[in-house]
């Protein structure tokens, strides 16, 4: 029998179902001090860096490997060729999140589709995923929301519910 | 030749890879151990399995326990070999120009420049001209300066994270100074090409330009179009294919534009890399290039050292001249710039030593050169062998002399 929820679900535009909420979202500007981003980070698992919060340009992302790149003893790779990753807690060469972020940002924009969505999580190993329109940080998708929706819908909740 | 036989030369190189990767790992390991670069270990496990070294042992018959065992024929230094060992050189340069940050690069402050002009003049006249003195011809002496330019920021860093001075003006110029000089090392290399091509000047200038314009900044404004569209392919590690083949595209013709295919794989780091979607893919690159062919580059360069060229009173004349150029050119050359940018005497001297360590680039250029066949001959397995134990010479003496110097 073929399941029709999933089909729906695959077919739904990321505006549906991500989270718009930006006051829930973390986000901090890039010269957001080191202490604060391992304030944050203690209680979420990533965050959007911003060039401003007004402008809301999504310029990177820090996650939980950022910090475990940083907070463990620096390790070099066998063949050091130009600038060597030095970025460490340890030796107080990180300070603020512009040191630490990646910008290298896979996005996704509020028109495509769930199934486009997870197999790009499933493409780049990626758990979230922020959503962007004209540079502009308008929310964020993430796996444990996608779960939590298609969870909700097996339960006779409507997809496109709020929340 | 018989398929049987054809069959036996195959599992032959099998044999060399596995044992190469072996014995690198283990000597890479036990040097890093010692705190010393761990590419020293893998090419003293190269001098091991060589012709100088187990290579002796090579196709001879033994008998063990009165059982004669017939031993297989193995060399480190064959053509099949030769080939890896080169793909090594150029995994070596694309992974380089992918993890190069051109935003730190941005960053470099006015003493790093200085320092990294100072670092790669003084170096390279003095040791094109000693050579020259030396009896080498204006073009190999320039391939032998060259060699000195590249310092290995990997040596000074971990002294200075241990002295906790990284986050210095010493340690940043270091750091900064050293990203410039291998990047300006990558780009004169063309030069050492360009002289040895009867080819009109102005062409070659010509088929640079069109290499750079063509491959560099459009391969910039549609890597992340085809990256996009690589995505329809739902092929496992299809992505992975695609920059491999761009790779090894840019690096064929970078070749075929007279560039050299080391620049040519550079350039394709750079292009890749600043793509948005590369992040993952840089790690299977990683896989391919640390976890096998690297290491085997390293194998090669040790197993291509003749230890009898120095039998000869010139020949070690010839080494210790050119070791000591490449250390005394860092300090003065670093010196001047740093003195031009304002340092201080202490400092200035504090960044000159942290600038003598030589070690990828320098082999990189000298296995380039041989494999372009710019260095051949006894010429060609004395500057290899020069620029081995310049790089162990200097990798060694520097973490001692740096520590010193901030007493």
């Amino acid at each position: 029998m073929k399941n029709h929820l999933i089909t729906n679900f695959y077919e739904l535009p990321v505006e549906k179902l991500m989270n718009n909420h930006l006051w829930d979202i973390p986000i901090i500007e890039k010269n957001e001090d080191i202490i604060n981003i391992l304030n944050i980070l203690s209680g979420r698992n990533h965050i959007w860096v911003v060039n401003t919060k007004k402008k809301k340009e999504l310029i990177g992302v820090i996650t939980e490997h950022d910090i475990l790149t940083t907070l463990s003893p620096k390790d070099f790779s066998p063949y050091v060729f130009g600038v060597p990753d030095i970025r460490s807690l340890q030796h107080g060469t990180v300070k603020t999140a512009e040191d630490i972020m990646s910008t290298k940002i896979i996005t996704c924009k509020p028109d495509e589709k769930i199934i486009d969505i997870l197999k790009r999580m499933r493409k780049y190993q990626l758990r979230r995923l922020p959503v962007v329109k004209n540079k502009k940080l308008t929310g964020e998708i993430t796996l444990h929301r996608l779960i939590q929706k298609y969870y909700k819908a097996t339960q006779y909740y409507s997809l496109e519910e709020e929340g | 030749m018989t398929d049987t036989a054809d069959e036996i030369q195959i599992f032959e190189i099998v044999l060399s890879v596995a044992l190469a990767l072996i014995f690198a790992r283990l000597f890479g390991s036990l040097i890093d151990r010692l705190k010393q670069p761990p590419v020293i270990g893998e090419i003293f496990a190269g001098l091991l399995l060589g012709e100088f070294g187990l290579g002796i042992l090579a196709g001879k018959s033994v008998t063990l326990f009165s059982v004669p065992i017939q031993l297989p024929q193995l060399s480190y230094t064959s053509e099949a070999f030769t080939f890896l060992a080169e793909l090594g050189i150029l995994f070596l340069m694309f992974l380089s120009g992918l993890e190069i940050n051109f935003s730190d690069l941005k960053k470099v402050q006015k003493p790093s420049f200085f320092v990294a002009m100072g670092g790669v003049v003084a170096p390279l006249l003095l040791g094109t001209t000693v050579s020259y003195l030396l009896g080498l011809s204006w073009h190999i002496g320039l391939a032998m300066g060259l060699i000195l330019v590249a310092t290995s920021v990997g040596v000074p860093v971990r002294v200075l994270m241990d002295l906790q001075k990284l986050n210095t003006e010493v340690g940043l110029t270091i750091l900064g100074a050293a990203v410039f000089d291998d990047v300006i090392g990558i780009i004169l290399f063309v030069s050492v090409l360009g002289v040895a091509s009867p080819m009109d000047v102005t062409f070659l200038g010509f088929k640079i330009l069109i290499f750079f314009i063509l491959f560099l900044f459009i391969g910039l404004k549609i890597i992340d179009k085809i990256f996009d569209l690589s995505e329809k392919i739902h092929l496992p590690k299809a992505l992975l294919s695609l920059c491999l083949s761009i790779f090894l595209l840019y690096s064929f013709f970078a070749y075929q534009s007279g560039i050299a295919g080391i620049t040519g794989a550079f350039v394709a780091g750079i292009v890749i890399g600043r793509a948005m979607k590369s992040r993952k893919v840089i790690d299977d690159i990683k896989t391919f290039g640390y976890g096998l062919f690297i290491p085997l580059f390293f194998v090669w360069v040790g197993a291509n050292i003749d230890p009898t060229i120095f039998t000869t009173i010139n020949a070690i004349g010839f080494t210790a001249a050119i070791i000591f150029v490449g250390i005394i050119a860092k300090i003065i050359g670093c010196g001047i710039g740093g003195k031009l940018a304002g340092m201080t005497n202490r400092k200035t001297l504090q960044v000159g030593i942290g600038m003598i360590p030589r070690l990828e680039m320098a082999l990189i250029i000298a296995g380039a050169a041989i494999s372009q066949g710019i260095l051949i001959g006894e010429i060609g397995d004395q500057i290899l062998a020069t620029t081995v134990l310049l790089t162990i010479v200097t990798t060694l003496i520097t973490p001692s002399l740096l520590r010193a110097s901030f007493k």
